[in-house]
Order: C-alpha cells, then sequence, then structure tokens
C-alpha cells in the first residue's frame, strides 16, 4: 500500500464521516462546521487528482466564503434543536427505504463495474493554472462567457427580490 | 447564434433600461421591438443557413434546420405573448424592465438548450432558463401563494439541478470516450455500462423534473397557480417546449441506439403523466389550476415523442411546441382579464365578451385535440410516431382514451361560457382593442396550423 492510497482512504474516511455527522447533528451551526470538513476532505481529493488550483479554490470559496454565509444565516435565523419541527415519522420511513434502494443498487452495479482509468491524471500539468487558464480562454470560451448570463439573472434577482418597494 | 447573442444583449439594455427609465411602458416597447429584431435575425439565420456572429465554439453548438426552426417557434410564440400580455407584465410589479430583462435571459437559456452539442452547455442552458423563472415566480411578492411557489420551485428545482449533474458526471466517467459531447457518448447498439445506465436513469428523472412529468410533477400545480398569471403563461409553454427539446435531442444523439434500454422507463413516467394530469384536473374548481394539472397532462402527450424517438416524434414536437404554446397562451391572456378565476367566473361570458369567449373556445378546443385546430395536427403527429415506433402499441390507445377524458374538463369552461347564466352583473374589465386583435390573431394561427400544419413543418426541410 502506498502513500496515494493511504491518503485517499483516510480522505474518504473523513469525507464520508463528516458528511453522515453533518446530517446527524442536532444543531445546525455543528452541521455547517461537518460541512466545512467534508470540504477540506475533498480539497485533499482534488490535490491527489492533481488538481490543485481547483482545491485551493474550493476551500477559498466553498469553505471560506459560503460557509460563512451560511453560518451567518443559521446565526441570525436562531435555529436551534428545540424549534425544529416534528417530522413526519412515516415520511422519514419511506425516505429511508427509497434512499436505501438506491444505494443498494448503486452498490451492487459498482460491483459488476470494470475499472479503467481513461485519464492519466497523476502525472502532467493538467491541473496547473497556467493550464487551466489557457483551456478555459480558448476552448471553453462559450460557455465561460455565457454562464455570465447567468450570474446576471441572480443578481437581478437578488435585486429584485430583495429591494424594497 | 443571431438568437443567442441577441437575447442576452437585449436582456442587458432592457436591465438598464428598468434601472434608469423613468416610464412604465417604455420596457414593453423595446422588449417588442428587440424581439422582433431578433426574431428577424433567427428566421434568416434558418433561411440563408449562417449567423451574423461568427467564432470559434469548438463545436460545442449545432445549428441545424431542426433546432434554428425550434428557435424561430419559441421567440414568435414570446413576441406573441408579449403583444397580448405585455401590459399585464406591467402591472405583475414595480420592477418591470427587470421582469423583460429576465424574460430574455430564459429566451437565451432556450436557444442554448436547443442547440447544445455538448453536456456543459446542456447544463448552462438549462440553469439560465430556470433561474430566471424562480424569480418571476416570486415576483408578487406581497402575494404569500407567490412567495410560496418561487421557495417551493426553486429549492426543488436545485435539487434537481444536482441530480442532473450528477447523471453528467456518471455520464462523463462511464463512457470510454471520456466525453461531454453528445455524440461521443452514444457507445452504439450493445449494453450500456452500468455508470452511464445511472447517467440515463439520473438525466431522466431530472429533465422529467423541468418538464414536470410524473412521478416528478408534485411542484407544478402549486407553482403555476401561486405565479403571477402572465409568468404562468410564459413558463408552462416555451420552457416547457424547451424542456422537452432538450429531452429529445440529448437521447436521440447520445442513448438512440440504446432505447430498449430505457424505453420502459419512458412508456412508465408517459402513463403516469398522462393519467395524473387527467384524472386530477377533473376535480378542480379553479381554471388556472385546472390548466396547471392539463399543462401535466399535455406534458404526457409530449413525451410520447421521446417514447418515440423518430422522424414523425421530430416534426411532432416543433408543432405540439407551437400549439400548445399559442393556445395556453391565448387561454391565460383570457384568464388574466377575469375578476374570478373559478370555472363559476366564466359563467355567461359569451353574452358579455362574446368574442373573447370565442377565441377561448378556439384555444381550448385546440387544448382537447378536436379536428381543424393546431391540437388536434400535433397529437396525430404524436401518436403517428408513437404507432411508427412499433413498440407498445398500445400506449396510442391510452393516450387516446384520456384525450376523451381531457375534453370533459376543456369543455366545461366552454359550458360555463355559453349555457350558463351570469349570477349577478357584475363590472367586466374593459378590454382594448389591441388585446381582442391579438386575441383574434392567435385564434385565426391555432386554426390555420391546424388546417395546414406545413406552414410550421415546411420550414424543416426548405
Amino acid at each position: 500500500m502506498n502513500i496515494t492510497t493511504l491518503l485517499f482512504i483516510l480522505l474518504s474516511v473523513m469525507a464520508v464521516g463528516s458528511a453522515v455527522m453533518m446530517i446527524t447533528s442536532k444543531s445546525p451551526v455543528h452541521s455547517v462546521l461537518w460541512l466545512i470538513v467534508v470540504f477540506f476532505a475533498i480539497s485533499g481529493h482534488y490535490i491527489l487528482l492533481n488538481a490543485q488550483f481547483l482545491a485551493i479554490v474550493n476551500i477559498i470559496v466553498y469553505a471560506g466564503a459560503i460557509m460563512v454565509l451560511f453560518l451567518f444565516v443559521v446565526m441570525l435565523m436562531n435555529l436551534n434543536a428545540e424549534t425544529e419541527p416534528v417530522k413526519n415519522y412515516r415520511l422519514q420511513l419511506v425516505g429511508v427505504l427509497s434512499g436505501g434502494a438506491l444505494l443498494l443498487i448503486i452498490i451492487t452495479a459498482l460491483n459488476k463495474m470494470d475499472v479503467e482509468m481513461p485519464i492519466e491524471l497523476k502525472t502532467g500539468d493538467t491541473g496547473l493554472i497556467k493550464v487551466l487558464g489557457l483551456n478555459l480562454f480558448k476552448n471553453y470560451v462559450l460557455p465561460f462567457e455565457i454562464s455570465s448570463v447567468l450570474f446576471l439573472s441572480a443578481m437581478i434577482g437578488a435585486v429584485v427580490i430583495g429591494k424594497k418597494d | 447564434m443571431n438568437a443567442i447573442i441577441l437575447t442576452a444583449v437585449f436582456g442587458v439594455i432592457l436591465m438598464f433600461i428598468g434601472v434608469f427609465a423613468k416610464s412604465k411602458t417604455l420596457p414593453r416597447w423595446v422588449a417588442i421591438g428587440g424581439l422582433s429584431l431578433t426574431l428577424l435575425t433567427a428566421v434568416q439565420e434558418m433561411v440563408a443557413g449562417n449567423s451574423f456572429f461568427r467564432f470559434n465554439h469548438h463545436e460545442m453548438l449545432r445549428f441545424e434546420n431542426f433546432n434554428l426552426l425550434f428557435i424561430v417557434i419559441a421567440l414568435a410564440v414570446t413576441l406573441i405573448f408579449f403583444l397580448l400580455s405585455g401590459s399585464e407584465i406591467e402591472k405583475a410589479g414595480p420592477h418591470v424592465g427587470e421582469y423583460f430583462a429576465l424574460i430574455f435571459f430564459v429566451l437565451c437559456g432556450v436557444s442554448l438548450v436547443a442547440t447544445f452539442n455538448t453536456l456543459l452547455m446542456l447544463f448552462i442552458g438549462v440553469e439560465i432558463m430556470s433561474i430566471p423563472l424562480y424569480i418571476l415566480t416570486g415576483s408578487d411578492k406581497r402575494n404569500l401563494k407567490s412567495n410560496e411557489a418561487a421557495l417551493k420551485y426553486f429549492l426543488m428545482g436545485a435539487f434537481s439541478t444536482g441530480i442532473m449533474l450528477m447523471g453528467i458526471t456518471f455520464l462523463y466517467g462511464g463512457n470510454s470516450n471520456a466525453s461531454f459531447f453528445i455524440d461521443k457518448i452514444n457507445i452504439g447498439v450493445g449494453t450500456m455500462p452500468v455508470l452511464m445506465a445511472f447517467g440515463v436513469l439520473f438525466i431522466m428523472v431530472s429533465l422529467s423534473f423541468k418538464v414536470s412529468a410524473a412521478p416528478f410533477h408534485f411542484w407544478t400545480p402549486d407553482v403555476y397557480d401561486g405565479a403571477p398569471t402572465v409568468f404562468t403563461s410564459f413558463m408552462s409553454t416555451v420552457v416547457k417546449a424547451a424542456g422537452f427539446f432538450a429531452f429529445i435531442r440529448l437521447f436521440e444523439h447520445s442513448f438512440g441506439s440504446v432505447q430498449d434500454q430505457w424505453q420502459r422507463l419512458v412508456l412508465f413516467i408517459t402513463i403516469a403523466t398522462l393519467l395524473v394530469g387527467n384524472i386530477t384536473a377533473v376535480f378542480q374548481q379553479s381554471v388556472k389550476r385546472m390548466l396547471a394539472y392539463s399543462s401535466i397532462a399535455q406534458a404526457g402527450f409530449m413525451m410520447l415523442a421521446v417514447f418515440a424517438l423518430n422522424n414523425k416524434a421530430k416534426e411532432g414536437i416543433l408543432l405540439y411546441a407551437a400549439a400548445y404554446s399559442l393556445a395556453t397562451i391565448g387561454i391565460f391572456g383570457v384568464l388574466t382579464k377575469m375578476n374570478d378565476f373559478t370555472i363559476d367566473g366564466f359563467n355567461g361570458l359569451a353574452r358579455k365578451q362574446p368574442l373573447m369567449a370565442f377565441c377561448a373556445t378556439v384555444f381550448l378546443l385546440s387544448l382537447t385535440g378536436v379536428p381543424l385546430t393546431a391540437g388536434f395536427q400535433s397529437k396525430f403527429f404524436m401518436l403517428m410516431a408513437a404507432v411508427e415506433n412499433g413498440h407498445h402499441i398500445w400506449l396510442v390507445i391510452v393516450a387516446v382514451l384520456f384525450a376523451a377524458v381531457s375534453a370533459y374538463y376543456y369543455f366545461r369552461v366552454i359550458q360555463a361560457m355559453y349555457f350558463k347564466a351570469p349570477h349577478q352583473e357584475e363590472e367586466t374589465n374593459e378590454l382594448s382593442s389591441s388585446f381582442k386583435l391579438m386575441l383574434g390573431i392567435i385564434a385565426g394561427l391555432v386554426i390555420l396550423i391546424g388546417i395546414y400544419p406545413e406552414l410550421i413543418l415546411g420550414w424543416l426541410y426548405h
């Protein structure tokens, strides 16, 4: 077992474990903190896949900006375990059953799958910011520019919904 | 390409007009002018085959007659929508310019969804199409129902987007080319790899959600009912048709060769959609809610095109997009002029507003699929496509039976308009002559397409 495999297993356990903790935590603040741990673990995975830039951005944007925003919202709304509405027991059961069925099918299917590695990820400079930038502004310039329409409409939405009439 | 760029540009222009111009009617006229211009350039692109804007997009979009014709239909229908209900958009809230800008951005998304050649563009297109809709749904801020609808739509829409992304990931990992291009995903005849099967399943779920096919339709009645009526009429027509267009294009190019492996699932979704939409619509008392369920029922008919996936289906979905959109925009236009949205509110309309009642009757007949209307032709094409496909012919019989059920609830409105006396002499809304003219033109178009569908389909093979 080499160091990459070991790291992979460690990070995976960390990601899945904190994801489970995030869902099961009673306090929303704890959930948010666990989610930050998940993002860190996933960033680790990105580094293993030789995507350094993505790893850094993931930490800055998700673990940094978005989760802090989440924390603010949670604190402003003053959510805690007591005010949480009681969930329908039967609905929970149905959810567990259907989610479990999906999980079961995915696991059985994954067992049948033959693993192949179509792209070489461990070497080369694929994840470097220079390569990424060249790709983004050459091959992927259309989706890059077009997504500005998406952000613009989200901004207009924020104004339309948030502004006082 | 013309449509994608011009809609985005006019969206930005309208956004600035919304900020700086004080006039309330200016955005509408700029929007109508801009959309007419965009429509003209789109027609030019379709006829001449080249765009004003040219740059290397690395084959991420594909411009064929079929795709361009759909863009033209979507733009034309929206133009008619602006002309008919533009004044209602002005009444929807204080941010008139922004509403028009958002509709233009939706059209940009529609054009992308019509021309995508990679899953990346599909995803961006679907998102550009949906996000403005969440905002338009919640634009009536003082109304609790509108708020609820927007929140519901946003949360469930975000969830379905997540499912779509997961499906795209599975497809990317599952195809041996490791490609996002829809043609390269196609594995040819054979058994799908496991990961790809998951991808197909997940994308099918999320696209079914976007087109409100059962069992992923639960958001539809609340959202269509809660949103301001003008915006309901837009999102239940152009956007829904675009969703189906994306559905058909993706499944034809990427999974067409393995159709026998997912056709059963589509069969189930089709029947469930027809069943849920038609049966629930029967019990509705509010016409707006009835139209929401009827739009689910119509989605069931459009699912037949995904089920069949042949040339007839492709012609049929274009025809259906035009026919269903025209009739629905017309009937929602009538609905915006009513004070009372219940079926009783339509009592005796024929006596008070004979022209409006007549046009509404034409629209409802078209939605039912009575011969000589566009609805008949489009339903006919759908059924023919399913017959030509050859598998599960009994689905055609089921669809016809449900079309008969739909006659019940559409005819109830017609009956109320013509055969029931108005209960009291209430003030009726005064109709402007331009509204009456537009209503007449739409009714004329519905009948014209019904008699002569080549009017639209002829462009496909010019």
